[in-house]
């Protein structure tokens, strides 16, 4: 018999496939992994700390470099915590606006997402470039209604920045007809693809219970089979106007995750088509003109929480009645799903690892803060 | 399967054997299908330009990209092309926003008297460190600081990133050129403030600095004023700004009751009022109206050097006045309380019998409704002065 030994190593900080500065000391047996333990804070940038030297304001920006992919949605969920604070109303038409712009950025989430998942079982770079040929079109609508593609800064308190440019909704069709063609086809090569059904199927199944144990939230969860999503659990902003379905998987594992992403692309759809047709009844202009941006909320605190793309994010805020908050904190969907990594790895080989990485769908700005 | 909830369902996602494909090799040939459908399409879309849509090469050194006119890399600021003044007045208002704090900037100061000028001498805008927010153009109140296109911007020299006024300006038709529609909305506001800043401004200060041409012209035409005004004597000494310029009607009164308040102060043997002149320059007829009557109560004040109680004297003078006139009686008060305060240094005993005066008339102000704030204002300033008075009284 030959004598086998367990070996330590470590995948990342700095590697291609742990988006970002992520560590993974694995604890493998040949090719199996027997433990895992995610290792963060190499991006760690005093983000809480920092937000409570800042005004509430002055915050907006740094929100947008937590997921740097969907800064609108981070931007929203402070937004509403320092609404919900300083008790700011928000006009009918800033609501479309807003919501739109969150679906938006989940399309072009998911898109992305996707593609860095097939990316990381091996597909080198082809559907990954296909998602953000599909984002670069969303990201160009960004651009002229906010002036940025990614660090939008875009929402305000009581609204947002400034009105949609008048290009803004013919081009948003132009993409809203365009956008089946993507998914279909997306659909047809890769939800029934041999290569990818090997690599996802009963790969890194995180069971209903351990799920929400960990308390992870957004597709994750949904995959594994618990449909909470807090759009429809508890309607925020005008979320109880639409009407969209709630895809669940039923294994938990990589590829109901995969199917969940395609599934809710195409229920964002729905969602900005309703948004299209209400929004031209919808009272109020882009912003509560008597909201002030310099604000000085009573003293109190708050949890705000949406179901950004990735899951829950919450901002929890603290007034002492200055102008800047005098606890800041974010409850960050990326983080609490990456908890469980080391679950969902244990027993798999080394190259599912990654997959099983990838479809957790992190984003190390909003890991770290 | 579904659940239906509200306005919704709950819907499994399809999967498992029953979409696994049977045939070996069908996807490949499924995959194959997708390419012919849009290599075919491409062919299609060549004949017919106008339904050109999807994604294409820029080539972009030699094709610049059209940018949205919300594009916002980096902040710079505005000068008007005509006169060549720049629209910031240093009110700080972007330097205090700003997230990185990143904006530094000094207020320009008259040569002559020292006093702050509607302009900005020095801005410094650190590039390395903005993160493009776009906060400090939103909050301009003059339009002076917008947000550039241009973002090339790589550069191996990183202290050239710390960027001067001179480096930040741009003229308006530059940012008309990239921001039609955003300038078109706020040109009358900001052209509007930028006129009444500029009366403002003595000397060569607001004019962007590099602008030699129009520089020159302007001290040109500063010298050939100062040839052309007869030397003044008589003239107090913190005036000569103001001689340079063209002197309206006024102005002219206004500087006629400063001097007039000046030999009465001299008349009395009490300090002279510290009067109008200084402020005169660039004031509207409102303003130059009120300098007067300042002058006047100030002249009053010196002259009743003993137990004068002059503040008070101006506050109740504003009941019923209009917002404008209100205004005067303000700035008329500060001038009181600096004659009190000077009569008080001179002579001990007015100011105990000042500051009751004063407290009597505050209650009085408050029944007239529209200018009550003003007036109200107008007695609190009184009443401090006389009460500075007495302590300044008290310890001479």
């Amino acid at each position: 018999m030959l004598k086998t030994e367990e070996l330590q190593i470590n995948i990342g900080p700095q590697h291609p496939s742990t988006h970002g500065v992520f560590r993974m000391l694995v604890t493998v047996d040949g090719e199996t992994v027997i433990d895992l333990k995610p290792v963060f804070g190499y991006l760690h940038r005093n983000h809480e700390q920092l937000a409570e030297q800042n005004t509430y304001l002055q915050n907006m920006p740094y929100t947008d470099r937590l997921d740097y992919f969907n800064s609108m949605a981070n931007n929203q969920a402070y937004a509403m915590a320092v609404e919900k604070l300083a008790g700011i109303e928000v006009p009918e038409r800033a609501e479309y606006i807003r919501v739109l712009m969150v679906e938006l950025t989940r399309i072009l989430n998911h898109a992305g997402a996707l593609g860095f998942l097939i990316n990381d079982m091996g597909m080198w770079q082809t559907q990954l470039a296909f998602g953000m040929r599909e984002r670069e079109k969303i990201l160009d609508l960004f651009e002229s209604a906010s002036g940025a593609r990614l660090m939008c800064n875009y929402f305000r308190f009581g609204g947002v920045a400034r009105d949609l440019p008048p290009d803004f909704l013919p081009r948003l069709k132009d993409l809203l007809r365009a956008m089946p063609a993507f998914v279909d086809e997306m659909e047809r090569l890769l939800c029934e693809n041999d290569i990818l059904m090997q690599r996802s199927e009963g790969v890194g199944i995180l069971p209903r219970d351990l799920a929400l144990a960990y308390s992870v939230t957004g597709p994750v969860l949904r995959g594994s089979g618990v449909a909470y999503d807090i759009r429809k659990a508890e309607p925020y902003s005008i979320y109880d106007r639409f009407d969209f379905d709630v895809p669940v998987g039923t294994v938990g594992d990589v590829y109901d995750r995969f199917l969940v992403r395609v599934e809710e692309m195409r229920q964002s759809k729905r969602i900005i088509e309703q948004i299209l047709e209400q929004l031209p009844d919808a009272q109020g202009g882009h912003i509560n003109p008597k909201a002030r941006q310099n604000v000085r909320p009573p003293v109190g605190d708050v949890y705000a929480r949406i179901e950004s793309p990735k899951g829950e994010l919450g901002f929890y805020l603290v007034s002492d009645g200055s102008t800047k908050p005098y606890r800041y904190k974010v409850r960050a969907p990326s983080f609490i799903n990456l908890t469980p990594l080391g679950d969902m790895c244990r027993g798999y080989r080394v190259a599912d690892m990654v997959v099983i990485l990838g479809s957790i769908d992190i984003v190390m700005g909003e890991v770290d803060r | 399967m579904a659940i239906h909830i509200e306005r919704g369902n709950i819907v499994e996602v399809a999967r498992g054997p029953r979409k696994r494909r049977m045939v070996p090799g069908s996807a490949l040939l499924d995959g194959l299908a997708v390419v012919w459908t849009h290599w075919r399409e491409s062919f299609r879309m060549n004949r017919d330009f106008s339904d050109i849509h999807g994604t294409f090469t820029q080539e972009y050194p030699d094709e610049q990209p059209k940018l949205p006119e919300a594009y916002r890399n980096m902040p710079i600021l505005l000068y008007d092309d005509a006169s060549g003044h720049e629209l910031c007045t240093s009110c700080f208002q972007c330097a205090r926003i700003c997230p990185p704090q990143v904006i530094h900037m000094t207020q320009a100061k008259d040569p002559v008297t020292g006093k702050p000028v509607p302009a900005v001498a020095e801005f410094i805008i650190e590039y390395d460190a903005c993160m493009s927010c776009g906060f400090c153009a939103e909050v301009c109140p003059f339009d002076a600081i917008k947000m550039d296109h241009n973002f090339e911007l790589s550069t191996v020299d990183h202290p050239g990133l710390t960027v001067h006024k001179q480096e930040l300006l741009r003229p308006i038709s530059y940012y008309q050129r990239i921001a039609p529609t955003f300038w078109a909305e706020a040109e009358a506001g900001a052209m509007k403030k930028l006129q009444g800043n500029v009366k403002r401004r003595p000397d060569v200060i607001g004019l962007a600095p590099q602008l030699t041409e129009m520089l020159a012209a302007r001290r040109r035409e500063l010298a050939e004023q100062a040839a052309a005004a007869p030397p003044a004597p008589a003239a107090p000494a913190a005036a000569p700004a103001g001689e340079a310029r063209k002197l309206t009607p006024e102005e002219k009164a206004a500087k006629l009751a400063a001097i007039k308040a000046k030999n009465a102060g001299a008349k009395g043997e009490a300090p002279p009022a510290a009067a109008t002149p200084p402020a005169t320059e660039g004031m509207s007829p409102a303003e130059a109206k009120a300098a007067k009557l300042a002058a006047i109560r100030a002249k009053n004040a010196t002259k009743e050097t003993a137990p004068a109680p002059p503040a008070a004297a101006a506050a109740p003078s504003t009941e019923g006045m209009s917002p404008a006139e209100a205004k005067a009686a303000k700035l008329a008060a500060i001038r009181a309380k600096n004659a009190a305060k000077n009569a008080a240094e001179g002579s001990a005993p007015p100011a105990e019998t000042a500051a009751p005066t004063a407290e009597a008339a505050a209650p009085a102000a408050e029944t007239a409704p529209l200018d009550a704030k003003a007036a109200k204002l107008a007695a609190i300033r009184a009443k401090n002065a006389a009460k500075k008075a007495a302590e300044g009284g008290g310890e001479g």
